[in-house]
């Protein structure tokens, strides 16, 4: 134990401290406080852990453990710890005032753990580009860095998001809308239903919600539009989608409920889905090619992992 | 109503995979191809006649989602074998399909024309389907796993063998990532996030994670066999939960918005 190079043994039991004072944290702060991340802390500690990722990377040869993270023996118990606590997610019932596994998103060990994914992907990019090869690499960045981007915009964007409902009746302007909390707010746009729209199948199952809308903006725009499930209309950052109607007066509803969204982190997030779509099809069209093991007897993974546990390099 | 003719259609089209299946162990090429793809043709007419008469595409219900699996599990099979010629993979594919359209035969749901507003779009075809093929990839690579651990005898194929399951793996999963990432996209469309923990969404979340582990355990120990494949058992248990399993979890009860069914 701990002799380099260290193998998943070690991997395991940084990834059970990595929990274990998750645990700690949890007990003694309390659970992980997500409201405190927004605009400019999350871009605050985004900078940092760039940072800090970039200063582990620099520091690899003098800090054995920044190497060590790096590889696939920190990845695979992080990926294996990481599947346990989302599977004991999944397999309890998680509610907005649950505690420790109930709320398991705002649950240290979980979170940690997630984090640690991030801090290993980060490193795994950096080593790589450090040897890039044009053809062997392009897949293994554009699956981690789309995979990073995603992770940790999406978990620090999520204090910025607002989600709002507007509660409009007919040919009566709304500007005022309700937020999470819950707490009136007033926009600078209004929205002033002109009509509401349910078509039903002959079943009596609903077919279509829609809402036929003027919405008005602060700065002079007028826009007459409709507006479906599944179909928002964006107008000055908000997403407005429709929400839901009064179900009692069903067709003749004479209210419809808006959502509006707002999620400035969102073009960062979907660069990273993009680069993990592009990273799949990678995937996918060059698994065929790089599959004939080479003359030493490796599978073909030998020759496009520079860092499987064979040739690992001790600093 | 178009789904009495199940029977029929289904019928011809796993004799048609059988009879593929069985001229693969007799070696002769031709009648394989021919066999097993008449076969999908039977069964995927099926499916078109049913998108017509559906007015809306069949991938709604737990059923629709199933004669989809059932289709690209051939197409799985005949994949395999047309890269490595494997004889006994469209037996096994033939058998999984078999199963799957079994559970449909048995055990009919409703299948009637209402598609819920919040299906109505452009992402919903794309995304089922993407899915249903890693699935049939996945499974496909599972039953590779099964034959390894518990029917070969002797070693000496292993490295193909492990070839064609890593291979069955790293492009299901590129289809999984695929289908995660459009349900995504689609999410923000339809609910205004892209990702809510939905259980399906924590389930779909817990089993990408878990191919990822075998695809990188792969890499890190490529002549450690045996618990890479119980890796990939473990897996495709766990799809099965975010596939079907779920609506039987009670933690996911009422919770998930993932349900069409009703």
């Amino acid at each position: 134990m701990w002799v380099k190079p260290w193998t998943l043994k070690e991997g395991s039991l940084i990834g059970a401290g990595l929990i274990i004072a998750g645990l700690m944290l949890e007990l003694s702060v309390g659970p992980v406080v997500w409201d405190a991340f927004s605009w400019p802390v999350n871009g605050i500690v985004l900078v940092g852990f760039l940072v800090m990722i970039a200063i582990m990377h620099l520091l690899r040869r003098q800090i054995y453990a920044f190497t060590f993270l790096s590889t696939y023996a920190a990845a695979i118990p992080a990926i294996a710890f990481a599947v346990i606590l989302t599977l004991i997610m999944g397999l309890t019932r998680q509610t907005v005032n649950g505690t420790w596994i109930n709320d398991m998103l705002s649950f240290w060990p979980f979170v940690l753990i997630y984090v640690y994914i991030a801090v290993i992907i980060g490193l795994a990019v950096l080593k790589r580009l450090g040897h890039f090869q044009w053809r062997r690499d392009i897949p293994f960045l554009l699956n981690h860095l789309g995979l990073f981007l995603a992770l940790t915009c999406a978990t620090l964007g999520n204090a910025d998001m607002q989600r709002l409902k507007m509660i409009t009746a007919v040919g009566e302007p709304e500007w005022r809308v309700i937020d999470e909390n819950p707490q009136v707010k007033e926009l600078d746009l209004a929205i002033e239903l002109q009509q509401f729209i349910m078509e039903q199948y002959d079943d009596g199952s609903p077919k279509r919600f829609a809402s036929e809308v003027n919405i008005m903006t602060k700065s002079g725009k007028n826009i007459h539009t409709t507006i479906d499930v599944n179909k928002p209309v964006e107008v000055e950052g908000w997403k407005i989608y429709q929400y839901g109607y009064d179900t009692a007066a069903g067709p003749q509803s004479q209210i419809s409920i808006f959502e509006l969204v707002r999620d400035p982190w969102l073009p960062l997030v979907y660069i990273g889905i993009g680069l993990m779509l592009a990273g799949a099809l990678c995937m996918f069209v060059l698994s065929q090619n790089q599959r004939k093991p080479n003359a030493n007897g490796q599978t073909r993974f030998a020759e496009v992992s520079p860092d499987s546990s064979n040739k690992r390099v001790t600093p | 109503m178009i789904w009495d003719y199940f029977i029929y259609f289904a019928i011809v089209a796993i004799m048609l995979w059988a009879v593929g299946a069985f001229l693969a162990w007799k070696e002769k090429k031709a009648g394989v191809y021919a066999s097993t793809l008449t076969g999908m043709a039977v069964f995927f007419t099926f499916i078109v006649i049913m998108w017509v008469t559906l007015e809306r595409p069949p991938l709604r219900t737990m059923g629709e989602t199933r004669l989809w699996y059932s289709f690209f599990l051939p197409l799985a099979g005949i994949l395999v074998y047309s890269r490595w010629k494997y004889k006994w993979i469209l037996s096994f594919s033939t058998m999984l399909a078999a199963v799957f359209i079994c559970i449909n035969i048995f055990k009919p749901e409703i299948h009637s024309k209402a598609l819920m507003p919040a299906l109505q779009s452009p992402w919903f075809a794309p995304h089922v389907i993407v899915y249903m093929f890693a699935y049939a990839l996945l499974g496909a690579a599972t039953l590779m796993a099964l034959y390894q651990l518990f029917f070969k005898k002797g070693r000496s194929l292993e490295r193909k063998e492990m070839d064609i399951t890593d291979n069955l793996v790293n492009v299901g999963l590129a289809f999984l990532t695929f289908g995660m990432l459009f349900g995504a996209m689609w999410a923000k469309e339809a609910w205004g996030h892209y990702w809510s923990w939905d259980p399906k969404e924590t389930w779909a979340a817990i089993t990408w994670l878990a191919y990822l582990g075998y695809i990188h355990y792969r890499i890190y120990r490529p002549n450690s066999i045996k618990p890479a494949l119980w890796v990939l058992l473990i897996a495709f248990i766990l799809l099965q939960v975010c596939w079907w399993g779920i609506n039987y979890l009670p933690s996911a009860q009422d919770s998930s918005v993932h349900t069409y069914t009703s």
